[in-house]
Protein backbone atom coordinates (compact mmCIF):
# COMPACT_ATOMS: atom_id res chain seq x y z
CA UNK A 1 0.00 0.00 0.00
CA UNK A 2 1.40 3.33 -0.92
CA UNK A 3 1.68 5.87 1.83
CA UNK A 4 -1.22 7.76 -0.01
CA UNK A 5 -3.16 5.23 0.18
CA UNK A 6 -2.68 4.47 3.55
CA UNK A 7 -3.27 8.01 4.28
CA UNK A 8 -6.70 8.48 3.46
CA UNK A 9 -7.82 5.18 4.55
CA UNK A 10 -6.69 6.70 7.87
CA UNK A 11 -9.15 9.79 7.03
CA UNK A 12 -12.21 7.06 5.54
CA UNK A 13 -13.33 5.20 8.88
CA UNK A 14 -10.39 5.10 10.95
CA UNK A 15 -9.66 6.67 14.30
CA UNK A 16 -7.11 7.62 16.44
CA UNK A 17 -7.56 5.38 19.04
CA UNK A 18 -6.19 7.59 21.59
CA UNK A 19 -9.66 8.12 23.30
CA UNK A 20 -10.56 4.87 23.67
CA UNK A 21 -7.10 4.08 25.45
CA UNK A 22 -8.01 3.09 29.01
CA UNK A 23 -5.23 4.97 31.26
CA UNK A 24 -5.44 3.19 34.35
CA UNK A 25 -4.78 0.05 33.06
CA UNK A 26 -1.51 1.24 30.85
CA UNK A 27 1.83 -0.34 31.48
CA UNK A 28 5.49 -0.82 30.16
CA UNK A 29 8.12 -3.07 31.14
CA UNK A 30 11.60 -1.90 30.69
CA UNK A 31 10.80 1.68 30.79
CA UNK A 32 13.66 4.45 31.71
CA UNK A 33 11.71 6.15 34.64
CA UNK A 34 12.70 9.65 32.98
CA UNK A 35 11.30 8.53 29.57
CA UNK A 36 7.91 6.94 29.94
CA UNK A 37 5.44 5.43 27.71
CA UNK A 38 3.64 8.80 28.02
CA UNK A 39 6.16 10.37 26.22
CA UNK A 40 4.98 7.89 22.91
CA UNK A 41 1.21 7.85 23.69
CA UNK A 42 0.08 11.05 24.71
CA UNK A 43 -1.22 14.02 22.44
CA UNK A 44 1.41 16.71 22.24
CA UNK A 45 3.91 14.45 24.46
CA UNK A 46 4.19 12.31 21.32
CA UNK A 47 4.73 15.31 18.51
CA UNK A 48 7.20 16.50 20.55
CA UNK A 49 10.30 15.28 19.19
CA UNK A 50 12.42 16.17 22.44
CA UNK A 51 10.63 13.62 24.56
CA UNK A 52 11.42 9.99 24.01
CA UNK A 53 10.29 6.85 25.49
CA UNK A 54 13.67 4.88 26.68
CA UNK A 55 14.17 1.68 27.60
CA UNK A 56 16.33 0.99 30.40
CA UNK A 57 18.29 -2.29 31.32
CA UNK A 58 18.04 -3.36 27.69
CA UNK A 59 17.05 -3.19 24.71
CA UNK A 60 13.55 -5.02 24.82
CA UNK A 61 10.33 -2.70 25.61
CA UNK A 62 6.73 -4.41 26.78
CA UNK A 63 3.83 -2.13 26.08
CA UNK A 64 0.84 -3.05 27.43
CA UNK A 65 -2.43 -1.05 26.53
CA UNK A 66 -5.89 -1.33 26.99
CA UNK A 67 -8.91 -0.27 25.54
CA UNK A 68 -12.42 1.42 27.07
CA UNK A 69 -14.21 -0.81 24.39
CA UNK A 70 -13.88 -3.22 21.90
CA UNK A 71 -12.00 -1.59 19.27
CA UNK A 72 -10.91 -2.98 15.55
CA UNK A 73 -7.73 -2.28 14.83
CA UNK A 74 -6.53 -1.55 11.66
CA UNK A 75 -2.80 0.56 11.83
CA UNK A 76 -0.12 1.46 13.88
CA UNK A 77 2.55 4.28 13.55
CA UNK A 78 5.46 3.68 15.23
CA UNK A 79 7.83 6.65 14.79
CA UNK A 80 12.04 7.23 16.20
CA UNK A 81 15.30 8.07 15.17
CA UNK A 82 16.74 5.84 12.61
CA UNK A 83 19.58 4.35 14.74
CA UNK A 84 17.69 3.59 18.21
CA UNK A 85 14.19 3.30 16.70
CA UNK A 86 12.69 -0.45 17.02
CA UNK A 87 12.97 -2.80 15.00
CA UNK A 88 11.54 -5.58 15.44
CA UNK A 89 8.03 -5.39 16.74
CA UNK A 90 5.66 -8.24 17.77
CA UNK A 91 1.75 -7.32 18.67
CA UNK A 92 -0.23 -9.87 21.28
CA UNK A 93 -3.59 -8.98 21.14
CA UNK A 94 -6.50 -9.89 23.97
CA UNK A 95 -3.37 -10.72 26.42
CA UNK A 96 -3.17 -9.63 30.22
CA UNK A 97 0.04 -8.73 32.12
CA UNK A 98 2.64 -10.57 29.76
CA UNK A 99 6.34 -10.53 30.94
CA UNK A 100 9.43 -10.78 28.84
CA UNK A 101 9.82 -14.74 29.43
CA UNK A 102 6.24 -15.20 27.92
CA UNK A 103 6.14 -13.82 24.82
CA UNK A 104 7.55 -16.31 22.93
CA UNK A 105 4.72 -18.51 24.67
CA UNK A 106 2.41 -18.17 22.18
CA UNK A 107 2.61 -16.76 18.65
CA UNK A 108 2.22 -13.09 17.98
CA UNK A 109 -1.10 -11.82 16.49
CA UNK A 110 1.51 -9.77 13.89
CA UNK A 111 4.71 -9.01 13.26
CA UNK A 112 6.72 -6.39 11.83
CA UNK A 113 9.97 -5.32 11.18
CA UNK A 114 9.94 -1.29 10.84
CA UNK A 115 11.84 0.20 8.01
CA UNK A 116 13.35 3.61 7.86
CA UNK A 117 9.89 5.04 6.36
CA UNK A 118 8.03 3.52 9.33
CA UNK A 119 9.91 5.18 11.29
CA UNK A 120 9.33 8.70 9.54
CA UNK A 121 5.78 8.16 10.16
CA UNK A 122 4.48 5.44 7.37
CA UNK A 123 1.52 3.35 9.03
CA UNK A 124 2.06 -0.11 9.87
CA UNK A 125 -1.02 -1.63 8.32
CA UNK A 126 -1.76 -4.98 10.02
CA UNK A 127 -3.61 -8.62 9.44
CA UNK A 128 -6.79 -6.83 9.64
CA UNK A 129 -8.52 -10.22 10.85
CA UNK A 130 -6.21 -11.16 13.27
CA UNK A 131 -7.65 -7.34 14.88
CA UNK A 132 -11.60 -7.35 15.14
CA UNK A 133 -12.47 -7.90 18.42
CA UNK A 134 -9.36 -5.85 20.55
CA UNK A 135 -9.41 -5.35 24.22
CA UNK A 136 -6.28 -4.62 24.57
CA UNK A 137 -2.71 -4.80 22.95
CA UNK A 138 0.22 -5.97 23.92
CA UNK A 139 3.41 -4.44 21.68
CA UNK A 140 6.80 -6.22 22.05
CA UNK A 141 9.74 -4.16 20.66
CA UNK A 142 12.47 -6.87 20.39
CA UNK A 143 15.21 -4.56 19.56
CA UNK A 144 16.15 -1.23 17.62
CA UNK A 145 17.64 -0.75 14.41
CA UNK A 146 21.65 -0.38 15.45
CA UNK A 147 21.58 -2.87 18.13
CA UNK A 148 22.30 -0.40 20.63
CA UNK A 149 21.45 -0.53 24.17
CA UNK A 150 18.72 1.37 24.31
CA UNK A 151 15.79 2.20 22.24
CA UNK A 152 14.15 4.73 21.73
CA UNK A 153 10.77 5.32 20.37
CA UNK A 154 9.34 8.92 19.65
CA UNK A 155 5.76 8.12 19.10
CA UNK A 156 3.05 5.21 18.93
CA UNK A 157 0.17 5.83 17.34
CA UNK A 158 -3.17 3.51 16.83
CA UNK A 159 -5.41 4.10 14.19
CA UNK A 160 -8.42 1.68 14.01
CA UNK A 161 -12.44 1.36 14.24
CA UNK A 162 -14.73 0.48 17.54
CA UNK A 163 -16.97 -2.26 17.61
CA UNK A 164 -20.10 -0.55 18.57
CA UNK A 165 -19.96 3.07 17.42
CA UNK A 166 -18.60 2.86 14.00
CA UNK A 167 -22.08 2.86 12.27
CA UNK A 168 -22.97 6.35 13.68
CA UNK A 169 -19.49 7.51 12.89
CA UNK A 170 -19.64 6.45 9.65
CA UNK A 171 -23.06 8.09 8.90
CA UNK A 172 -22.09 11.61 10.41
CA UNK A 173 -19.48 11.64 8.39
CA UNK A 174 -21.78 11.05 5.08
CA UNK A 175 -23.70 14.00 6.14
CA UNK A 176 -20.97 16.27 6.46
CA UNK A 177 -20.24 15.37 2.94
CA UNK A 178 -23.11 15.88 1.97
CA UNK A 179 -23.54 19.65 3.32
CA UNK B 1 -0.54 1.25 51.43
CA UNK B 2 1.20 0.49 48.27
CA UNK B 3 0.05 -2.72 46.82
CA UNK B 4 2.49 -5.53 47.11
CA UNK B 5 3.23 -8.87 47.05
CA UNK B 6 6.88 -10.04 48.75
CA UNK B 7 8.66 -13.00 48.84
CA UNK B 8 11.13 -13.68 51.82
CA UNK B 9 14.44 -15.29 50.79
CA UNK B 10 15.20 -17.12 54.09
CA UNK B 11 19.02 -18.43 54.84
CA UNK B 12 19.01 -21.43 56.77
CA UNK B 13 22.70 -22.37 55.84
CA UNK B 14 24.52 -23.53 58.50
CA UNK B 15 26.35 -20.34 59.52
CA UNK B 16 22.95 -19.49 61.36
CA UNK B 17 23.92 -21.26 64.23
CA UNK B 18 26.39 -18.84 65.23
CA UNK B 19 25.09 -16.58 68.01
CA UNK B 20 26.94 -13.50 67.90
CA UNK B 21 23.02 -12.30 67.10
CA UNK B 22 20.85 -13.52 70.38
CA UNK B 23 19.94 -15.98 70.87
CA UNK B 24 21.35 -17.29 67.36
CA UNK B 25 20.89 -15.78 63.78
CA UNK B 26 18.90 -17.86 62.91
CA UNK B 27 16.11 -16.95 65.53
CA UNK B 28 16.94 -13.23 64.98
CA UNK B 29 16.10 -13.72 61.15
CA UNK B 30 12.96 -15.69 62.28
CA UNK B 31 11.87 -13.08 64.44
CA UNK B 32 12.49 -10.15 61.46
CA UNK B 33 10.68 -12.39 59.16
CA UNK B 34 7.73 -12.47 61.58
CA UNK B 35 7.36 -8.54 62.33
CA UNK B 36 7.99 -7.98 58.43
CA UNK B 37 5.23 -10.24 57.37
CA UNK B 38 3.02 -8.28 60.08
CA UNK B 39 3.99 -4.97 58.70
CA UNK B 40 3.37 -5.86 55.04
CA UNK B 41 -0.18 -7.76 56.12
CA UNK B 42 -1.13 -4.55 58.24
CA UNK B 43 -0.35 -2.04 55.75
CA UNK B 44 -2.77 -2.74 53.37
CA UNK B 45 -5.25 -6.15 53.87
CA UNK B 46 -4.69 -6.96 49.90
CA UNK B 47 -0.66 -7.17 50.23
CA UNK B 48 0.50 -11.05 49.82
CA UNK B 49 3.76 -12.15 51.90
CA UNK B 50 5.07 -15.50 50.56
CA UNK B 51 8.64 -17.10 52.05
CA UNK B 52 11.31 -19.62 50.33
CA UNK B 53 14.48 -21.06 51.92
CA UNK B 54 17.68 -20.67 50.23
CA UNK B 55 19.60 -23.50 51.82
CA UNK B 56 19.22 -27.30 53.05
CA UNK B 57 18.90 -29.37 50.21
CA UNK B 58 18.03 -26.90 48.01
CA UNK B 59 15.96 -23.86 47.13
CA UNK B 60 12.06 -24.49 48.52
CA UNK B 61 8.96 -22.44 48.77
CA UNK B 62 7.87 -22.56 52.01
CA UNK B 63 4.17 -20.56 51.28
CA UNK B 64 3.51 -18.64 48.18
CA UNK B 65 2.56 -15.64 48.45
CA UNK B 66 -1.17 -15.44 50.83
CA UNK B 67 -2.41 -12.76 52.62
CA UNK B 68 -2.72 -15.14 55.29
CA UNK B 69 -0.74 -13.98 58.02
CA UNK B 70 -1.49 -17.58 60.11
CA UNK B 71 -0.54 -19.87 57.30
CA UNK B 72 2.95 -17.88 56.54
CA UNK B 73 4.20 -17.71 60.57
CA UNK B 74 2.93 -21.81 61.29
CA UNK B 75 5.42 -22.54 58.17
CA UNK B 76 8.47 -20.92 59.70
CA UNK B 77 7.92 -23.58 62.73
CA UNK B 78 10.40 -26.75 61.77
CA UNK B 79 12.36 -25.43 59.78
CA UNK B 80 15.95 -27.23 59.59
CA UNK B 81 19.18 -25.46 59.49
CA UNK B 82 21.58 -26.77 57.09
CA UNK B 83 23.74 -27.06 53.73
CA UNK B 84 24.94 -23.53 52.35
CA UNK B 85 22.95 -20.79 50.77
CA UNK B 86 22.52 -20.30 46.40
CA UNK B 87 21.27 -16.75 46.28
CA UNK B 88 21.03 -16.67 42.32
CA UNK B 89 18.59 -19.30 42.89
CA UNK B 90 16.58 -18.46 45.58
CA UNK B 91 16.23 -15.07 44.06
CA UNK B 92 15.04 -16.42 40.67
CA UNK B 93 12.34 -18.69 42.50
CA UNK B 94 11.12 -15.74 44.43
CA UNK B 95 10.84 -13.79 41.04
CA UNK B 96 9.21 -16.80 39.66
CA UNK B 97 6.87 -17.51 42.37
CA UNK B 98 6.11 -13.33 42.10
CA UNK B 99 5.42 -14.15 38.83
CA UNK B 100 2.24 -16.37 39.28
CA UNK B 101 0.61 -14.38 41.98
CA UNK B 102 -2.87 -14.02 41.97
CA UNK B 103 -3.58 -10.47 41.81
CA UNK B 104 -1.17 -9.06 38.81
CA UNK B 105 -1.97 -5.74 40.03
CA UNK B 106 0.40 -6.14 43.34
CA UNK B 107 3.99 -4.86 42.91
CA UNK B 108 6.67 -7.59 43.14
CA UNK B 109 9.24 -7.34 46.07
CA UNK B 110 12.12 -9.71 47.05
CA UNK B 111 13.46 -9.53 50.81
CA UNK B 112 16.69 -11.29 50.95
CA UNK B 113 17.97 -12.68 54.10
CA UNK B 114 21.90 -12.79 53.10
CA UNK B 115 23.95 -14.23 55.95
CA UNK B 116 26.52 -16.54 55.29
CA UNK B 117 28.94 -15.75 52.48
CA UNK B 118 28.16 -14.94 49.10
CA UNK B 119 29.59 -17.74 46.32
CA UNK B 120 28.61 -16.15 43.25
CA UNK B 121 30.70 -13.58 41.44
CA UNK B 122 29.59 -9.54 40.85
CA UNK B 123 28.61 -9.88 36.97
CA UNK B 124 26.62 -12.96 37.84
CA UNK B 125 24.64 -10.90 40.74
CA UNK B 126 24.38 -7.77 38.17
CA UNK B 127 22.69 -9.85 35.27
CA UNK B 128 20.23 -11.07 37.93
CA UNK B 129 19.58 -7.71 38.86
CA UNK B 130 19.20 -6.27 35.82
CA UNK B 131 16.42 -9.15 34.95
CA UNK B 132 14.65 -7.79 38.30
CA UNK B 133 14.86 -4.32 37.16
CA UNK B 134 13.43 -5.24 33.59
CA UNK B 135 10.63 -6.96 35.62
CA UNK B 136 10.29 -4.38 37.73
CA UNK B 137 10.47 -6.51 40.65
CA UNK B 138 11.97 -4.45 43.48
CA UNK B 139 15.00 -5.88 45.93
CA UNK B 140 15.73 -5.95 49.57
CA UNK B 141 18.65 -6.80 51.14
CA UNK B 142 19.32 -7.61 54.34
CA UNK B 143 23.47 -8.28 55.17
CA UNK B 144 24.44 -9.61 58.32
CA UNK B 145 25.88 -12.59 59.85
CA UNK B 146 29.07 -13.32 58.38
CA UNK B 147 31.05 -10.45 56.77
CA UNK B 148 33.60 -11.80 54.33
CA UNK B 149 35.57 -9.72 52.06
CA UNK B 150 33.73 -8.93 48.96
CA UNK B 151 30.32 -9.82 50.20
CA UNK B 152 29.23 -6.32 50.90
CA UNK B 153 30.58 -5.19 47.93
CA UNK B 154 28.98 -8.04 45.73
CA UNK B 155 25.43 -7.07 47.82
CA UNK B 156 25.89 -3.71 46.88
CA UNK B 157 26.66 -4.56 43.22
CA UNK B 158 23.35 -6.43 42.93
CA UNK B 159 21.66 -3.47 44.63
CA UNK B 160 22.93 -1.14 42.08
CA UNK B 161 21.40 -3.23 38.97
CA UNK B 162 18.08 -3.57 40.47
CA UNK B 163 17.37 -0.14 42.08
CA UNK B 164 14.78 2.02 39.85
CA UNK B 165 14.02 5.44 41.76
CA UNK B 166 15.12 4.15 45.13
CA UNK B 167 12.55 1.41 45.23
CA UNK B 168 15.31 -1.15 46.51
CA UNK B 169 17.25 -0.93 49.90
CA UNK B 170 20.02 -2.37 51.21
CA UNK B 171 20.70 -2.60 55.18
CA UNK B 172 23.85 -3.56 56.79
CA UNK B 173 23.44 -5.15 60.39
CA UNK B 174 26.25 -5.45 62.69
CA UNK B 175 26.19 -8.48 65.31
CA UNK B 176 25.18 -6.49 68.96
CA UNK B 177 23.07 -5.44 71.69
CA UNK B 178 20.54 -4.49 69.37
CA UNK B 179 17.74 -7.24 68.04
CA UNK B 180 17.71 -7.99 64.74
CA UNK B 181 14.37 -6.88 63.72
CA UNK B 182 14.75 -3.69 66.10
CA UNK B 183 17.55 -2.43 63.79
CA UNK B 184 15.22 -3.45 61.09
CA UNK B 185 12.50 -1.53 61.90
CA UNK B 186 13.43 1.69 61.43
CA UNK B 187 14.74 1.36 57.83
CA UNK B 188 13.34 2.17 54.83
CA UNK B 189 12.54 -2.29 54.31
CA UNK B 190 9.80 -1.66 57.11
CA UNK B 191 8.20 2.18 56.54
CA UNK B 192 7.85 1.22 52.91
CA UNK B 193 9.99 3.87 50.96
CA UNK B 194 9.53 7.16 52.99
CA UNK B 195 5.79 6.84 53.51
CA UNK B 196 5.61 7.17 56.72
CA UNK B 197 5.07 3.30 57.74
CA UNK B 198 2.40 1.37 59.66
CA UNK B 199 0.79 2.05 62.46
CA UNK B 200 2.25 -1.31 63.09
CA UNK B 201 6.01 -0.39 62.42
CA UNK B 202 5.55 3.19 63.84
CA UNK B 203 4.33 1.89 66.98
CA UNK B 204 7.23 -0.72 67.27
CA UNK B 205 9.68 2.05 66.42
CA UNK B 206 8.60 3.94 69.66
CA UNK B 207 8.98 1.22 71.74
CA UNK B 208 12.30 0.29 69.77
CA UNK B 209 13.38 3.53 70.23
CA UNK B 210 12.13 4.34 74.20
CA UNK B 211 13.54 0.78 75.42
CA UNK B 212 17.51 0.08 76.42
CA UNK B 213 17.79 -3.06 75.54
CA UNK B 214 14.92 -6.19 74.64
CA UNK B 215 11.63 -4.23 75.26
CA UNK B 216 9.98 -1.57 76.84
CA UNK B 217 8.14 -2.52 80.34
CA UNK B 218 9.41 -5.86 80.20
CA UNK B 219 6.64 -6.78 78.40
CA UNK B 220 7.01 -7.90 74.83
CA UNK B 221 4.97 -6.22 72.10
CA UNK B 222 4.67 -9.20 70.34
CA UNK B 223 3.19 -11.86 73.21
CA UNK B 224 0.97 -9.16 74.70
CA UNK B 225 0.36 -6.00 72.43
CA UNK B 226 -2.67 -4.51 74.20
CA UNK B 227 -0.43 -4.33 77.39
CA UNK B 228 2.26 -3.01 76.04
CA UNK B 229 -0.20 -0.48 74.12
CA UNK B 230 -1.95 0.44 77.38
CA UNK B 231 0.91 0.89 79.04
CA UNK B 232 3.22 3.21 76.29
CA UNK B 233 0.03 5.59 75.89
CA UNK B 234 -0.16 5.95 79.90
CA UNK B 235 3.69 6.67 79.63
CA UNK B 236 2.65 9.17 76.80
CA UNK B 237 0.59 11.09 78.47
CA UNK B 238 2.79 10.86 81.67
CA UNK B 239 5.49 12.43 79.97
CA UNK B 240 2.45 14.96 77.76
CA UNK B 241 2.14 16.13 81.65
CA UNK B 242 5.29 16.36 82.13
CA UNK B 243 5.89 18.74 79.12
CA UNK B 244 3.23 20.82 80.01
CA UNK B 245 4.92 21.76 83.55
CA UNK B 246 8.38 21.92 82.10
CA UNK B 247 6.77 23.83 79.10
CA UNK B 248 4.64 26.52 80.92
CA UNK B 249 8.26 27.99 82.25
CA UNK B 250 10.19 27.48 79.09
CA UNK B 251 7.48 28.91 77.04
CA UNK B 252 9.20 32.38 75.74
CA UNK B 253 12.04 30.57 75.76
CA UNK B 254 10.75 27.98 72.89
CA UNK B 255 12.06 30.44 70.01
CA UNK B 256 15.71 28.96 70.89
CA UNK B 257 16.05 26.19 69.93
CA UNK B 258 18.97 24.90 72.32
CA UNK B 259 17.09 26.02 75.64
CA UNK B 260 13.86 23.81 74.21
CA UNK B 261 16.14 20.52 73.90
CA UNK B 262 17.44 21.23 77.42
CA UNK B 263 14.35 21.20 78.92
CA UNK B 264 13.47 18.16 76.07
CA UNK B 265 16.21 16.56 78.36
CA UNK B 266 14.62 16.46 81.11
CA UNK B 267 12.17 14.00 79.89
CA UNK B 268 12.77 10.64 78.57
CA UNK B 269 14.21 10.68 74.82
CA UNK B 270 11.25 9.87 73.50
CA UNK B 271 9.65 12.82 74.12
CA UNK B 272 11.98 14.96 72.02
CA UNK B 273 10.15 14.30 68.80
CA UNK B 274 7.44 15.81 70.48
CA UNK B 275 8.55 18.73 71.67
CA UNK B 276 10.08 19.82 68.75
CA UNK B 277 6.79 18.70 66.44
CA UNK B 278 4.83 21.38 69.25
CA UNK B 279 5.01 24.89 67.21
CA UNK B 280 4.36 28.53 69.36
CA UNK B 281 0.64 28.36 67.84
CA UNK B 282 0.21 25.77 70.35
CA UNK B 283 0.24 28.32 73.40
CA UNK B 284 -3.64 28.35 72.99
CA UNK B 285 -3.68 24.81 73.70
CA UNK B 286 -1.88 24.90 76.64
CA UNK B 287 -3.69 27.79 77.99
CA UNK B 288 -6.84 25.81 77.79
CA UNK B 289 -4.86 22.42 79.30
CA UNK B 290 -4.42 25.00 82.14
CA UNK B 291 -7.66 26.46 82.14
CA UNK B 292 -8.93 22.42 82.41
CA UNK B 293 -7.06 21.52 85.20
CA UNK B 294 -7.88 24.98 87.27
CA UNK B 295 -11.43 23.09 86.99
CA UNK B 296 -9.90 19.63 88.62
CA UNK B 297 -7.66 20.44 91.42
CA UNK B 298 -8.11 17.23 93.04
CA UNK B 299 -7.51 14.85 90.36
CA UNK B 300 -4.37 16.65 88.80
CA UNK B 301 -2.91 17.10 92.13
CA UNK B 302 -1.01 14.21 92.79
CA UNK B 303 -0.19 14.71 88.58
CA UNK B 304 1.62 18.28 89.44
CA UNK B 305 3.12 17.02 92.57
CA UNK B 306 5.24 14.29 90.45
CA UNK B 307 5.77 16.52 87.29
CA UNK B 308 7.03 19.19 89.72
CA UNK B 309 9.09 16.71 91.47
CA UNK B 310 10.81 16.09 87.74
CA UNK B 311 10.85 19.89 86.84
CA UNK B 312 12.40 20.34 90.08
CA UNK B 313 15.62 18.50 89.69
CA UNK B 314 16.82 20.70 87.06
CA UNK B 315 16.26 23.89 89.06
CA UNK B 316 16.58 24.80 92.93
CA UNK B 317 14.91 28.05 92.05
CA UNK B 318 11.88 26.29 90.70
CA UNK B 319 11.99 23.51 93.12
CA UNK B 320 11.24 26.27 96.42
CA UNK B 321 8.85 27.79 94.14
CA UNK B 322 6.87 24.74 93.10
CA UNK B 323 6.89 23.66 96.57
CA UNK B 324 5.24 26.90 98.16
CA UNK B 325 3.02 26.78 95.58
CA UNK B 326 2.18 23.54 96.42
CA UNK B 327 1.61 24.34 100.24
CA UNK B 328 -0.67 27.11 98.80
CA UNK B 329 -2.81 24.96 96.71
CA UNK B 330 -3.04 22.73 99.75
CA UNK B 331 -4.85 25.01 101.84
CA UNK B 332 -7.34 26.38 99.30
CA UNK B 333 -9.58 24.32 98.22
CA UNK B 334 -11.40 26.84 95.31
CA UNK B 335 -9.88 25.62 92.09
CA UNK B 336 -6.80 27.43 90.44
CA UNK B 337 -3.83 25.91 88.92
CA UNK B 338 -0.59 26.46 90.59
CA UNK B 339 1.51 27.00 87.63
CA UNK B 340 -1.22 30.04 86.27
CA UNK B 341 -0.63 31.73 89.13
CA UNK B 342 3.16 31.46 89.00
CA UNK B 343 3.19 32.62 86.01
CA UNK B 344 1.01 35.44 86.66
CA UNK B 345 3.97 36.29 88.68
CA UNK B 346 6.33 38.07 86.39
CA UNK B 347 9.40 38.56 88.84
CA UNK B 348 8.62 34.43 89.51
CA UNK B 349 8.90 33.80 85.62
CA UNK B 350 11.92 36.54 84.56
CA UNK B 351 13.97 34.81 86.99
CA UNK B 352 13.34 31.31 85.81
CA UNK B 353 14.26 32.67 82.26
CA UNK B 354 17.37 34.28 83.47
CA UNK B 355 18.79 30.91 85.11
CA UNK B 356 18.23 29.07 81.64
CA UNK B 357 21.06 30.02 79.28
CA UNK B 358 20.84 31.71 76.15
CA UNK B 359 17.53 33.79 77.23
CA UNK B 360 17.81 37.49 77.58
CA UNK B 361 14.91 38.31 80.26
CA UNK B 362 15.43 42.07 78.32
CA UNK B 363 15.09 40.80 74.95
CA UNK B 364 12.13 42.36 73.53
CA UNK B 365 10.30 39.76 72.54
CA UNK B 366 11.02 37.72 75.46
CA UNK B 367 9.22 40.94 77.11
CA UNK B 368 6.08 40.47 74.66
CA UNK B 369 5.21 37.19 75.38
CA UNK B 370 5.66 37.89 78.86
CA UNK B 371 2.80 40.25 78.86
CA UNK B 372 0.89 38.81 76.56
CA UNK B 373 0.87 35.71 78.79
CA UNK B 374 -0.08 37.88 81.62
CA UNK B 375 -3.13 39.05 79.75
CA UNK B 376 -4.00 35.46 79.08
CA UNK B 377 -4.09 34.63 82.22
CA UNK B 378 -5.60 37.33 83.53
CA UNK B 379 -8.85 36.63 81.43
CA UNK B 380 -8.62 33.19 82.62
CA UNK B 381 -8.98 34.56 86.07
CA UNK B 382 -12.00 36.87 85.44
CA UNK B 383 -13.61 33.94 83.55
CA UNK B 384 -13.58 31.68 86.77
CA UNK B 385 -16.33 32.86 88.66
CA UNK B 386 -15.10 30.31 91.79
CA UNK B 387 -12.16 32.97 92.45
CA UNK B 388 -12.50 34.86 95.61
CA UNK B 389 -12.35 38.64 95.55
CA UNK B 390 -9.73 38.38 97.71
CA UNK B 391 -7.21 35.86 95.71
CA UNK B 392 -7.70 38.39 93.04
CA UNK B 393 -6.49 41.60 94.92
CA UNK B 394 -3.14 39.27 96.05
CA UNK B 395 -2.37 38.48 92.89
CA UNK B 396 -3.32 42.25 91.37
CA UNK B 397 -0.49 42.88 94.10
CA UNK B 398 1.81 40.86 93.48
CA UNK B 399 1.85 41.80 89.59
CA UNK B 400 1.92 44.87 89.71
CA UNK B 401 5.25 44.13 90.99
Amino acid sequence: MSAAESATAIQRNQVDLLDFIDWSGVECLNQSSSHSLSNALKQGYREDEGLNLESDADEQLLIYIPFTRVIKLHSIVVTGSEEDGPKMVKLFTNREHMGFSNVSDFPPSDTAILSPDNLKGKPLVLKYVKFQNVRSLTIFIEDNQSGSEITKVQKIALYGSTVETTDMKGLKKIEDHNH
Amino acid sequence: MVLEATMICIDNSEWMRNGDYAPSRFQAQADAVNLICGAKTQSNPENTVGVLTMAGKGVRVLVTPTSDLGKILACMHGLEIGGEMNLAAGIQVAQLALKHRQNKKQQQRIIVFAGSPVMHDKKALEVIGKKLKKNSVALDIVNFGEDDEGKTEKLEALLAAVNNNDTSHIVHVPAGPNALSDVLISTPIFTGDGEGGSGFAASAAAAAAGGVSGFEFGVDPNLDPELALALRVSMEEERARQEAAAKKAAEEASEQDATMTEHASEGPSGADNKKNEIPDDDNTLLQQALAMSVDEPASTQDLQDTEMSDAAAEDPDLALALQLSVQESTKDSSSEADMSKLLADQSFVSSILASLPGVDPNDPSVKEMLASMQNQSESQQKQDEDKAPEKKEEKEEKEEK
